[in-house]
């Protein structure tokens, strides 16, 4: 159990700044992921941890060594790649045993530790066999066995779950994330799928573009998005973005735009007090937080009213596209409601989960 | 009647196909049997015109040529220059084909376009300047000079092999061994190289049998110790024409038996994937 500190870590290929400055900490046994979009720097962030790319500025520690320049063989660390790398001229067996073998570790203590792991992740009866004769999620298992057995001191991973069906994914998240806080090693694993990072991660590092957007717990990033992106990011589907003013009327504050207008609690006052009511700004609800008309006993709502443009049933829940005079609104509902498309339907959003954000620096108010 | 008429005219296709193929074979196989038939002939046979397959067969040819001729100073003489050619175009050609399959780095494609340029120079025209340069470096006539100019007509064709089958060998594999304990070249020795094997094993066999055969410069480079091609060019052409058959059937088993048993690895080899 280790802790991590990446301190103004810097990865450019040539012109292109895969990884642009950035500073992390991660607890020791946390379960951190990095999260975001093709593109935005979090398997280069990755691989400069891993070692098997050099940084072009920073440090990396573990505890309080300087890991930064060491080889990937000797910061100790294990990792499962996106496809498994699991060697395919070696049995299960060997290729789990591989890294004990490398560091010396007697014979018998090899057979226990492979045994060990095995057993943990259901695949004694593979041992003998060759990756070719294994399925996609049989020889993910062995790359995650193979990666756990020398008990590292961060264990990395890349997107291991996005070759895998739907279904295996689910329940290997589970298994993944059970035997992380089973074996308390810190963990930095890499996805572009939210579902993982919030079922996953203790905490959740946001990044395009190589930065680190916000870096926080499920709870956090979900509620309290400090950006637009973060805020559109997370959430499905995605959070709905109006373009609004601030008005002041008869001491309250509405966010109007044509076809909505929406009161201010009084405990976000303080927040808009300080605001220009000339520029403009955004709103944002979630979908999941504007209700059909009847569907909930709450007065902290502002009614809205518009023509089904179209409803996605999912039977679970049904996402309804109401036209605005703005665009699209959209909204979640649970699926036994009964939604006719082209009728007009009146909603309710929910005034205590709004969130603001400045247009130009996308930042959050609240 | 369309359901009859389909099975009439895939048997007339067919037939054409066998046919077409047939002639092909026939027009590569006439030659080797013809040689393979002459070259056991006795001579009497042979200049009996009305006897178009001999009846007499002899081993007197080949032990004239083997001994007589010395044929078996050449054969050991092609052994061990072609073999030096497979060494030292394995030595420095995976090397090159690991650097050009793993890393990209500017001149890269300049690279490339530079072996294939080399293959465009008919090597008979350096055989002689190789010659000059050769003795004044005391290598003429010897197995090294005849190896170092069979390499280098190899190498640049080995390179371009090399490194398209390291690239199908996924870098992912190597990656992980450094992650889990070994240095780069330590994971290419123990990961990679026995992942390319097959491939690299036809590819060096290639340059073997490339070696063996050939001819020109062979003869230009050497003069005491012949290799076979040379030897059999110098000896036998001018023997009577029998004796020729059983030079060119020496000279072609070989290569023969060593493309038989690799042919396998060498198609594979051009279409491999290793993921």
């Amino acid at each position: 159990m280790v802790k991590v500190r990446l301190e103004g870590l810097k990865k450019y290929f040539d012109k292109v700044k895969a990884v642009n400055d950035i500073d992390l900490e991660i607890i020791p046994g946390e379960f951190v992921v990095l999260l975001g979009p093709s593109g935005c720097g979090k398997t280069t962030l990755l691989r400069c941890i891993s070692g098997l790319e050099r940084v072009t500025e920073g440090k990396i520690f573990f505890d309080n060594d300087n890991i930064t320049y060491l080889s990937p063989k000797d910061r100790n660390i294990s990792m499962v790649f996106q496809n498994y790398a699991v060697w395919p001229h070696m049995t299960v067996k060997d290729n789990i045993a591989f890294p004990l073998r490398i560091k010396k570790y007697s014979q018998h203590q090899i057979q226990e530790k492979v045994i060990w792991v095995a057993n943990l992740l259901g695949i004694d009866n593979l041992l003998d066999r060759y990756p070719a004769q294994l399925s996609g999620g049989q020889r993910q298992r062995v790359a995650v066995a193979r990666a756990i057995v020398m008990e590292p001191r961060v264990l990395l991973m890349d997107e291991p779950l996005s070759n895998l069906d739907a279904l295996l994914r689910v329940r290997m998240r589970a298994e993944i994330k059970k035997l992380q806080e089973k074996l308390k090693v810190t963990t930095i694993y890499v996805t572009h799928d939210q579902v993982e990072a919030m079922t996953m991660g203790d905490r959740i590092a946001v990044l395009e573009q190589g930065i680190i957007q916000q870096f926080g717990s499920s709870d956090e990033i979900y509620h309290n998005p400090v950006n637009t992106f973060v805020a559109g990011f997370i959430g499905s589907p995605q959070m709905n973005f109006i373009e609004v003013e601030i008005v002041h009327k008869n001491e309250i504050f509405y966010l109007m735009t044509k076809g909505l207008e929406v009161p201010l609690l009084d405990i976000l006052k303080d927040k808009v007090f300080k605001l220009s009511d000339k520029r403009n700004y955004i709103l944002g609800v979630r979908p999941e937080h504007i209700y059909a008309a009847g569907s909930v006993q709450t007065d902290k709502v502002v009614t809205t009213k518009g023509k089904v443009y179209f409803a996605e049933l999912l039977r679970s829940d049904t996402v309804i596209h109401l036209e605005k005079e703005f665009g699209l609104l959209v909204i979640k509902t649970p699926g036994d409601l009964k939604i006719e498309e082209g009728k007009e339907l009146e909603v309710l959003i929910d005034l205590s989960r709004i969130h603001l954000f400045e247009k130009d620096t996308r930042k959050a108010i609240f | 009647m369309k359901s009859q008429r389909i099975p009439v005219a895939l048997k007339i296709k067919q037939l054409v196909t066998i046919i077409i193929v047939g002639f092909i074979v026939i027009w590569f196989l006439a030659p080797l049997v013809l040689i393979t038939i002459s070259a056991f002939a006795s001579p009497s046979d042979y200049y009996q015109i009305e006897k178009v397959i001999p009846t007499h067969f002899t081993l007197n040819q080949f032990k004239s040529l083997f001994f007589g001729l010395e044929a078996w100073k050449a054969i050991l003489n092609s052994i061990k220059v072609a073999g030096l050619t497979m060494l030292l175009s394995f030595i420095i050609g995976l090397p090159a084909g690991y650097a050009l399959s793993r890393y990209i780095f500017s001149g890269k494609n300049f690279l490339k376009l530079l072996c294939l340029a080399t293959k465009m120079f008919p090597l008979m025209v350096l055989a002689v300047p190789l010659l000059i340069i050769f003795m004044k470096m005391g290598v003429s006539d010897t197995i090294w000079g005849a190896s170092l100019a069979h390499t280098a007509m190899v190498l640049p064709i080995i390179i371009l092999i090399f490194s398209s089958i390291l690239s199908g060998v996924s870098m992912d594999y190597e990656e992980a061994a450094m992650i889990f304990g070994l240095s780069r070249i330590h994971a290419f020795f123990r990961i990679t190289l026995p992942l390319a094997l097959p491939g690299l094993a036809a590819s060096a066999i290639f340059a073997f049998v490339l070696s063996w055969n050939e001819v020109f410069v062979a003869t230009i480079l050497t003069l005491t110790n012949r290799t076979l091609p040379a030897h059999i060019l110098k000896t036998a052409m001018a023997s009577p024409d029998y004796l020729k058959f059983t030079a060119g059937f020496i000279m072609a088993v070989p290569a023969m038996v060593f493309i038989f048993f690799v042919r396998k690895h060498l198609v594979t080899m051009w279409g491999i994937s290793l993921k």
